[in-house]
This record gives structure tokens, C-alpha cells and sequence, in this order.
């Protein structure tokens, strides 16, 4: 063991609790408790000024973080980015919708329109002309947007056949009264449907239209509508 | 046993106390022998798995195709077999030998019925080793930090409420009229970890909460383990070691009070700061954010209460093993913890978060602060429980520097690792044209941290000699023979010479 290499010599004076040699005798095994220092006893002194300055300024900190990104604690904010005011404003806005949920919601107002029209746009020989590839579904919009407010009387041709039917008026004074929305979306529908390919209709431009026509009480003949064939 | 503290007044009633004190130490450190020797062996024993199984996972990074073929060896178990023996097999055992040998030594009570103890220590060991056998079979629970299937975890219970109770019965018991700053924290700990550990398992593995709550109780679990738990004992071991070795009183008790408080305040809200941008209500976050920003105040309390003591004392750093393994533990916890508190920053978390970053500063808090304080502590109680000193200064040392540099090196290159990795992954490279282009493919950033990744491994080779020399040392000192005469208490002679003057 005296081969350890912290045997006894001027060096190892300055081990503290870890000598390392052990060959010795008995003191110096006793010696590990014997040299121990005391058991650990507390001072006393004064907390550094610096530090209370330093505290204080960590909590004012904390604190003034802490309320600025709570989130109004509202257990549903994940992003302190959240405005409460704004989202409010955003919910109760007119929603925007998409080119698919309007074509969607034509299709449903479409189901009106389908007992005589037919589902597949085709119309019945004579009475109810078609509306797919119909130069009057996918040709002007002033003339489509009027048919559908006040509805027609009388032969009408489409497509170079002779038709001979009603079609019932939509918007006010007829029996559906739909507003300028679904008129919109149920043109829009047809003209995007089965092949049509024409743009969009907007409830803007009804509600244009049916300001302009509001005078009017009956529904329009083939030859009333000759003027708003060209767009 | 007759007291050895009585006999030496008898004999000899001009005594000095302080001769007295000692006695009466030598008997409470005789009755912690057996379960401290349990504790220590098995958290070596446990340490050289954890080691090798972090091999085999830093190897595995770089290199995948390593033993691919055994199921039982793939990354996913190795590395979770790897976090588990380190901190249930070694942090855990480490700590508990440190907890009561610390706690009688200052409560002045012999430890009674020390079989409890062993009795414990063989349940919780059984307990691991189960716990690591069903993570390599494929049972883990996948939840970070109680990856144990639950048929280990009732083992693990029982083992630790004996060890609490015990080491609470002796402090109820001690003779000590003062309650020194180490016994806070232990005591704190004692109490904090079953709180922890029971309302993690019944919430998580038990009777699983529902959504989000979940990852919110995994990780108020999982970082107070580190804060109520593995900090506790660790600054309780640097509270007694650090005054204790230099022989002067700790600097400051309302220090050691308000650094004491505002840990139990502050920590228990810090976890969270993990779920950072995740789908948990903002204020928790921000209380998180907010608690781990506050978290600055203990440490620096800590760290100006430790510093000033030291200070002036630097030259003992030379002698003692030790106070060199205890300081260095110290200043890693005053570097890991602020670090700590700089990571919860949502601009810094965003781009540090889910890196190597994260796991270079968790070997920091659990490896440089919490792991060498623990060896430092061990260097100190072995000698004075086996009546033996540590066969080998030069294995001493090689330990020392092999972890030191290793742990440094290690942490400095997953960092840099994980920075890159970080703003590679957030921000578009700057293409020719001087404009933002496509993003970096995955892949190409996931190559370019390889190089890193080796170096990592290189520094666990570091680790492993250290822990290697630990271990001959340790075993060396076992086998041993005690010197003769060594049984025959001469407590009186007090050799001026050994005493150490510095």
C-alpha cells in the first residue's frame, strides 16, 4: 500500500479529507474523522444590497411579463398573439365565402328549381327549357339576374326549340322571395354547373338590378328581355 | 452498543467537546455503513450501465445500422433504457445514500433498524432493474421520465416510501437543537418527489387525464423531478460539503433562506415552459415562462451564498477531491439554471426547442451539476464509513478531469449542434440572388448535424473513462484490507499534524 501515490510526504500536508495512505497505524486511520473539520455552521451576514435591488427588479419584471401575455387567462387563447377585440370583430362580420360553399349552397337552393328544370339541367321537351349549354344561363347576366326576380310568361326559345311554360318569379311580389344571396349563389350554381362555364354572379350586381327594376309588378315575355341580351 | 461519546467523556472528563462530537459522529456514520454501501455500489453498478447504454444511442445517431438487427437494441429503448438507469438507477440511488447519511450526520441521530434500509434499497433495485428489462422487451409506458411499465413502478413506491420514512424518523429523532440549511432541502425533497411521483402516475398511467392536461402534468412531473428533487439533494450535498471541507461557516443564512424559498415557490410552476407554442392555454405558458424567469432569483442567491464562502479559499480546490467535484457541481448549476431560464424566452425556446440544444442543457443540470456533485459526496462519505482511504489520488484525478472535460466538451458541442440545427430549420437560406430561397430539405439538415453527433460520442468515451477509473477505485477500495488496529476506537489522540491548517 505504500505504493499509493500520495504517501506521506511535504506535499500531502495540504490534503484535507483525502490522503490516500493507508499503511500507516491507527491514528492515521482515526485520522479521517480526526482531521475533519466542524460540522457546517451558518454566518450571519447582512443580504447585499445589490441583491434586494436585483429581487425587486426580477418580480417588477415578472410581474409586468406576466400580465402582458395572459391572454386574458381565457383557457381557449393558445397564441399570445391574441386580440381579443379583433377576433369579436372578425366573428361578427358578414362571412366571407368561398367559390365551393357558394356553389354548394346553389345546389341546395337548386332542389327548387330541379321539379321542372330536372336535376341534370336538361328541361322537358316543350314545357321547361334546359339549362345546360343555355345561352341564357351562360350568356348575359342582366337578362338571367331579371328572369329570376320577376320570372316569365309565354313561348321562349333556348337552344332553337320552342318551350311554352312558367317560370315563377323569386324575388319580391312571387311566392319565394329570395334574397339577393341565394339569387346569387343559385345563378352562380347553374352557370357552373353541367358543363357551363360562365363567371360567377355576385349579390352586389342583383341587388343593382333589382333596384333598377323595382317598378315592376309582372313577370317579363321573351321580347321584354330582347334588350339585355348583349351584357 | 455502548456510546462511544459517553465512554470518551468518562474516561477522560476534560475531553473536549469537539473530541466528543466527533465520537458521536463516528458512531452515526457506523450505523448509515451497510445501506450507504448498498446505495453507493448499486448507483455504480447502475452509472456503468447508464453509460454504456448512452453509448450505444450516441453511436446509434451516426451510425444506425449499429446492432439495427436486435429489437431489443434499437435506438428508441436503448436511449430510453439510457435516461432511465441514470436517473432511477444512479441519480436516484446516489442521491438516496447522500439523503441519509447527510441527515443523521446533521441530525445527530444514529440510524436505527438499518436493515429497513437495505430491505429498501434491494426493493428499489429490483424495482429498476424491471423497469430496464421491460423498456428493452418493448413495455415502456412512452411517457418521458416514467417510461417504467407499471408492474415496476409498486416496487419503486415501497422501496422509496422506506427510504423517506426512515430518513424522516431520523431526523424526528436527531439530537441536533438546529436545523442547518442541507436538512431543509433534504427534507423538502423527501416530501416533494412522492407528491410528484404519485400525482404523475395516477394521472398519467393510472387514470390517464384527457388532451392537453396529459403533456401538461408529463412535463410539471418530469422538470420538478429535476427541481424538486435531483436540485434539493444536490445543493443539500454542496451546502454541507462546500463549509464543511473548507472549515468555515456558510457566508449567509438569510442567503440560505430566501434562496431555500423562493426554489419551493418558483420551480413547481417551471415545467410548462416545455409546452412553449404548444395547444395549452397562454397564460400557462406564460406563467411558466414567467416562473423560470424568476427562477434567476435562487440561483443567484445560491450561487453569491456559495461563492462567498469560497472565495479566498480557491488553493483547497488543489487537495481535495471533494471540493473540487462539489464546486465544480456548483457553478454548473449556476450556469445550467440560467441557461435554463434563457431558454424559456419564446424568440430563443422557438429556435433552441426540439434540438440537441435541449439535450446538451439537460446533461448540463443532470450530469456537470447534479452527477459530480454526487461523486464529490461519495469521495467524502466512503472514507468515513469503511474506515479506508481511496486506494488511488491518480484515479481520483483521472475521474475528475475525464468527466470534467468530457461534460464540458460534450454540452459546447451539442449547443453549437443545436443552434445551427435550429436556424437551419427556421429561417430559408439566402440563395445567389441575394433573396430568401425553398427551405432547407429535412434531410440535409438532419446530415449536416452528423459531424456534431460524433464529436458527442466522442466526449462519452471522456465520460466512460471516468466513470471507469470511479468504479476500479471504488472496487479497490472495497476489497481492501482496513489497516490494522483499525477497530479499535483512539479517538483521543489527536495528531496535530494530520490536522490540515489550510
Amino acid at each position: 500500500m505504500s505504493t499509493s501515490p500520495s504517501a506521506p510526504g511535504p506535499e500531502s500536508k495540504g490534503h484535507i479529507e483525502q490522503a490516500g495512505a493507508s499503511d500507516e497505524s491507527i491514528q492515521r486511520v482515526h485520522a479521517i474523522l480526526i482531521r475533519e473539520k466542524e460540522e457546517p455552521k451558518e454566518g450571519f451576514t447582512p443580504m447585499p444590497l445589490f441583491l434586494l435591488g436585483f429581487i425587486s427588479a426580477m418580480i417588477f419584471l415578472g410581474a409586468v411579463y406576466f400580465v402582458h401575455y395572459r391572454g386574458d387567462f381565457d383557457p381557449l387563447v393558445y397564441d399570445y398573439r391574441f386580440d381579443a377585440a379583433a377576433a369579436k370583430a372578425a366573428a361578427s362580420a358578414p362571412k366571407e365565402l368561398t367559390p365551393e360553399q357558394i356553389i354548394g349552397k346553389g345546389r341546395i337552393l337548386y332542389n327548387t328549381c330541379a321539379s321542372c328544370h330536372t336535376p341534370s339541367g336538361m328541361g322537358v321537351a316543350g314545357a321547361f327549357p334546359p339549362l345546360a349549354a343555355s345561352e341564357w344561363v351562360t350568356g348575359s347576366e342582366e337578362r338571367l339576374i331579371r328572369l329570376l326576380i320577376h320570372g316569365l310568361a309565354g313561348p321562349i326559345v333556348v337552344k332553337g326549340l320552342p318551350y311554352n311554360g312558367n317560370m315563377p318569379a323569386f324575388g319580391p311580389g312571387g311566392g319565394y322571395n329570395w334574397n339577393d344571396a341565394k339569387i346569387a349563389q343559385v345563378l352562380t350554381f347553374i352557370r357552373q354547373e353541367w358543363g357551363n362555364t360562365a363567371p360567377p354572379i355576385t349579390p352586389e350586381k342583383v341587388a343593382e338590378i333589382r333596384k333598377a327594376e323595382s317598378a315592376r309588378a309582372k313577370p317579363w315575355s321573351e321580347a321584354e328581355l330582347q334588350p339585355f341580351e348583349e351584357p | 452498543m455502548a456510546s462511544a461519546s459517553q465512554l470518551a467523556s468518562s474516561l477522560n472528563p476534560s475531553a473536549s467537546p469537539e473530541l466528543v462530537k466527533r465520537a458521536e459522529l463516528s458512531e452515526i456514520d457506523a450505523s448509515t455503513k451497510l445501506p450507504a454501501l448498498f446505495f453507493f455500489g448499486s448507483a455504480i453498478l447502475w452509472l456503468l450501465a447508464g453509460t454504456v447504454f448512452a453509448l450505444l444511442a450516441a453511436f446509434k445517431m451516426h451510425n444506425p445500422a449499429l446492432l439495427g438487427d436486435y429489437e431489443w437494441l434499437t435506438f428508441g429503448r436503448v436511449r430510453t433504457a439510457h435516461l432511465n438507469a441514470v436517473i432511477y438507477g444512479w441519480s436516484v440511488n446516489a442521491s438516496f445514500g447522500v439523503a441519509f447519511w447527510l441527515m443523521a450526520r446533521l441530525s445527530r441521530a444514529e440510524l436505527r433498524h438499518s436493515g429497513m434500509l437495505l430491505i429498501a434499497a434491494a426493493f428499489w433495485n429490483i424495482g429498476v432493474t424491471l423497469g430496464i428489462y421491460g423498456i428493452l422487451t418493448g413495455d415502456s409506458t412512452s411517457i418521458e421520465w416514467l417510461e417504467f411499465p407499471s408492474y415496476a413502478t409498486p416496487l419503486l413506491f415501497f422501496a422509496y416510501a422506506l427510504v423517506g420514512a426512515w430518513t424522516v424518523i431520523t431526523f424526528r429523532f436527531g439530537r441536533s437543537k438546529h436545523i442547518y440549511v442541507s436538512q431543509w432541502y433534504i427534507l423538502a425533497a423527501l416530501f416533494w418527489f412522492p407528491w410528484l411521483y404519485s400525482v404523475a402516475q395516477i394521472m398519467l398511467i393510472f387514470s390517464p387525464a384527457r388532451g392537453t392536461v396529459q403533456s401538461l402534468v408529463n412535463w410539471w412531473f418530469a422538470h420538478n423531478v429535476l427541481g424538486l428533487w435531483f436540485t434539493p439533494i444536490g445543493l443539500g450535498a454542496v451546502y454541507y460539503f462546500l463549509p464543511k471541507v473548507l472549515g468555515k461557516p456558510i457566508h449567509s443564512y438569510y442567503l440560505s433562506v430566501l434562496g431555500f424559498w423562493s426554489l419551493a415557490i418558483f420551480y413547481n410552476w417551471a415545467g410548462v415552459h416545455h409546452l412553449i407554442g404548444g395547444p395549452v392555454p397562454v397564460w400557462v405558458q406564460t406563467a411558466g415562462i414567467t416562473a423560470s424567469f424568476m427562477m434567476v432569483i435562487p440561483v443567484i442567491v445560491t450561487a453569491v451564498n456559495h461563492h462567498l464562502t469560497m472565495v479566498g479559499n480557491s488553493s483547497a480546490l488543489k487537495y481535495s477531491p471533494t471540493l473540487r467535484f462539489t464546486v465544480f457541481g456548483a457553478v454548473a448549476y449556476t450556469f445550467t439554471s440560467l441557461q435554463g431560464s434563457s431558454m424559456s424566452i419564446r424568440s430563443w425556446s422557438e429556435l433552441t426547442h426540439f434540438t440537441h440544444y435541449t439535450i446538451g442543457h439537460s446533461h448540463a443540470g443532470m450530469y456537470a451539476f447534479f452527477t459530480m456533485v454526487m461523486f464529490g459526496s461519495i469521495y467524502y462519505i466512503l472514507p468515513r464509513i469503511l474506515l479506508k482511504e481511496w486506494p488511488s489520488a491518480k484515479l481520483i484525478s483521472l475521474h475528475f478531469w475525464a468527466c470534467a472535460l468530457g461534460i464540458i466538451f460534450m454540452v459546447l458541442v451539442l449547443s453549437f449542434a443545436g443552434v445551427k440545427q435550429g436556424i437551419d430549420m427556421n429561417s430559408l437560406p439566402i440563395g445567389a440572388d441575394g433573396k430568401p430561397g425553398a427551405p432547407a430539405p429535412f434531410l440535409e439538415i438532419v446530415k449536416n448535424t452528423i459531424p456534431w453527433l460524433k464529436l458527442r460520442s466522442y466526449s462519452g468515451i471522456l465520460l466512460t473513462i471516468g466513470h471507469l477509473a470511479f468504479a476500479v477505485n471504488f472496487v479497490w477500495m472495497l476489497l481492501k484490507p482496513r489497516p490494522a488496529g483499525a477497530t479499535a476506537p483512539t479517538l483521543f489522540r489527536n495528531g496535530p499534524e494530520l490536522e490540515v491548517s489550510r
